[in-house]
């Protein structure tokens, strides 16, 4: 694991998404501090961090859902630091909220078929690509319910089958597994590594539950207090001590005793 | 039936525009007034419903672009003999130049387009109470240019009168449908279903690519080309128009009607615009006596108006998604609260399984 994509990476090639040197404050907290952060296509980053570290800001800082107070932000090779978020959006560069924000009054389909039709893609494209996801994400049976009345893990995973059906080549999921039952994040872990082989995209995944990213992460990034704490493969992470004490404390003693 | 299932929608409104048409038919001459006034304000509501319903932005704004065709229609079929006459400061343009009943209301609709496009564009970045006082603010100009400026109507406000009357119920049945279908299209097109899910939640509409400030000109120019062919309508159907007839009132009394109806679908705006507008003509006659039968209704002056604000304000605290809940009327269709329970059993279902 992990030697699919990730160790290809030759730096050279203009296909990445890149954040240089990125800093976003709010009045008295320095949410982000002079970040660097890499995506490439084909490689599943997990981004873990305590609460407050940073982490959805990073987010919304590439997305364009927030402004940079300084740095750059680069989508295969072209600058995009201001563009707004939508016109991001069509430019391949999907992702999903903490909050999960379907269209609660809209069938889980027509949710779906909305990512693919906010990118440009007709009505039968649209359709057809909601199809496969619903059923890639074991969805189908509430195809015609409206999105409100699902549960909410149920909820985020619609959310990232909207964002999948816009075919990004990069897509940013913020805590998508948070409300899922302990046995669909298997599932859910398959559904990430099938993004990446099967759609040749880049996959952000922040999450807390470290199986999971322990699981489907090419490579892990540790944030705290909007700084780059550590960076290394699930191994290398696992055994890092300033990781367990910034963040594993308590709760990666339990994974650590979990697994082994 | 399965076959017209993507236009079930549709149906409803237009049968009910139908309804109201063959009614109106058998009425006699001075009634029929009424049913056609209904018919004119459903197009009125559509061309409201267009911008409001599908954006979830509110517009006091909407009735400018009714006065603009109104205006437009009525002076391109005067006959240029009389217009000379009765419009001596009118630009020449406009003054030498008549059309026909139907060319007329062609250009009242491409006029009341253009007017929305120009005043869209700095405006459809605003939302919320923004949006709501920039658009009162268009109406107000709009009334002030109409009364004001000699060059394009009648000067300081007075009637723009010997417009041919040619809205009967005919025209204005094929109108209301028109309009009907125009919105219908657009909310079952891609661009309309992008605008429709920016209403929903604006952050998810622009992660997935939204551009919701230029869907919202789309369908505020959409919606000036419905409301300018009803102002187009409106004209030829009094035979004469003035500044204040397309200002206040009216703005108030079509919010009120598609309130009622229901903002959030196409179905809420006709049926709001077809029981509001025959209540409210009936309860203006009533205030002059009405015979209803053996005895004679009268209702003191004033009394029209402060029903219909009774009306609306009741509809906001109880019913605040108006009567058809901003649905449309879908016939052959599981209810929704159907759905819920099931779905509430299955998820119940679920749990225990899982644990
Ligand atoms: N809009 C805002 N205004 C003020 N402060 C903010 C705002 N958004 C984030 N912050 C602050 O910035 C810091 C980083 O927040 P962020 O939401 O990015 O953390 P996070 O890593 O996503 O945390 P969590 O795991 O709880 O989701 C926090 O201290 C937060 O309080
Ligand atoms: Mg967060």
């Amino acid at each position: 694991m992990g030697t699919s994509g990730a160790s290809r990476d030759g730096g050279s090639s203009g296909a990445r998404l890149r954040a240089t040197d990125v800093a976003r404050a709010f009045k008295g907290v320095q949410a982000l501090e002079g970040l660097n952060f890499e995506l490439g296509r084909h490689e599943v980053v997990g981004l873990i961090g305590p609460n407050g570290a940073g982490k959805t800001t990073l987010i919304n800082v590439i997305t364009g859902f927030d402004r940079p107070t300084a740095g750059a932000i680069e989508l295969d090779g072209v600058d995009v630091t201001g563009w707004p978020a939508s016109r991001r959006a069509r430019a391949g560069l999907a992702r999903t909220f903490q909050q999960g924000r379907v269209f609660g009054e809209l069938t889980v389909q027509e949710n779906v078929e909305l990512g693919a039709l906010g990118v440009g893609a007709g009505a039968h494209q649209a359709r057809a690509r909601a199809d496969e996801l619903l059923s890639i994400m074991q969805l189908a049976d509430h195809a015609k319910l409206p999105a409100s009345l699902l549960a909410h893990g149920e909820q985020r995973k619609v959310a990232v089958a909207r964002a999948l059906a816009s075919r990004p080549r990069y897509v940013l999921m913020d805590e998508p597994a948070a409300g899922l039952f302990e046995s669909d994040i298997s599932a859910f872990a398959e559904v990430i590594r099938s993004v990446r082989d099967g759609y040749d995209a880049g996959v952000l995944i922040v999450d807390h539950n470290m199986a999971l990213i322990m699981a489907v992460s090419d490579r892990i990034e540790v944030l705290d207090q909007g700084r780059s704490l550590a960076s290394g493969t699930p191994e290398e992470i696992r055994r890092n001590i300033d990781v367990a004490a910034a963040y594993l404390g308590a709760s990666g003693v339990t994974a650590e005793r979990e697994r082994g | 039936m399965s076959r017209l299932a993507p236009i079930r929608p549709l149906l409803a409104p237009v049968l009910l525009i139908v309804l109201v048409t063959l009614v109106g038919s058998l009425t006699s001459t001075a009634t029929q007034q009424n049913f056609i006034t209904a018919l004119v304000s459903v197009t009125i509501v559509i061309g409201l419903y267009v911008f409001m319903g599908n954006s979830g932005v509110i517009s006091f704004g909407q009735v400018s672009f009714v006065a603009i065709g109104a205006y437009a229609a009525g002076e391109l079929t005067i006959p240029t003999g009389p217009k000379h006459y009765v419009l001596p400061g009118l630009w020449s343009f406009i003054a030498e130049h008549s059309v026909g009943n139907l060319p007329s209301l062609a250009i009242a609709a491409g006029l009341g387009a253009l007017y929305a496009l120009v005043v869209g564009l700095p405006l459809m970045r605003l939302s919320g109470l923004s949006a709501g006082i920039a658009t009162f603010a268009v109406l107000e100009i709009t009334y002030n240019l109409l009364t004001f400026w000699p060059k394009i109507a009648p000067q300081s406000g007075q009637t723009l009168s010997l417009v041919p009357t040619t809205t009967g119920l005919t025209q204005a049945a094929a109108g209301a449908i028109v309009a009907a279908v125009v919105a219908f299209a657009y909310q079952r097109s891609r661009r309309g279903r992008l605008l429709r899910a920016s209403r929903e939640d604006q952050s998810a509409a622009l992660a997935i690519g939204v551009d919701i400030h230029r869907e919202r000109l789309i369908a505020f120019t959409l919606s000036g080309a419905v409301s300018g062919l009803a102002g187009g309508l409106l004209v030829h159907q009094i035979g004469s128009i003035t500044p204040s007839q397309v200002y206040l009132e009216l703005t108030f009394l079509t919010l009120a009607m598609l309130v009622v109806g229901g903002t959030g679908s196409l179905w809420g705006a006709t049926v709001g615009a077809v029981l509001v507008s025959l209540l409210d003509s009936y309860l203006n006659q009533a205030e002059n006596g009405l015979h209803l039968g053996l005895f004679k209704l009268t209702l003191p002056s004033g009394a029209a108006d402060l029903i219909l604000g009774v009306l609306l304000t009741a509809m906001l605290v109880l019913r605040p998604r108006g009567l058809t809940g901003g649905r449309e009327w879908q016939l052959g269709r599981p209810r929704v609260s159907k759905i819920r329970s099931a779905s509430a059993m299955s998820y119940l279902g679920r749990g225990r399984a899982r644990r």
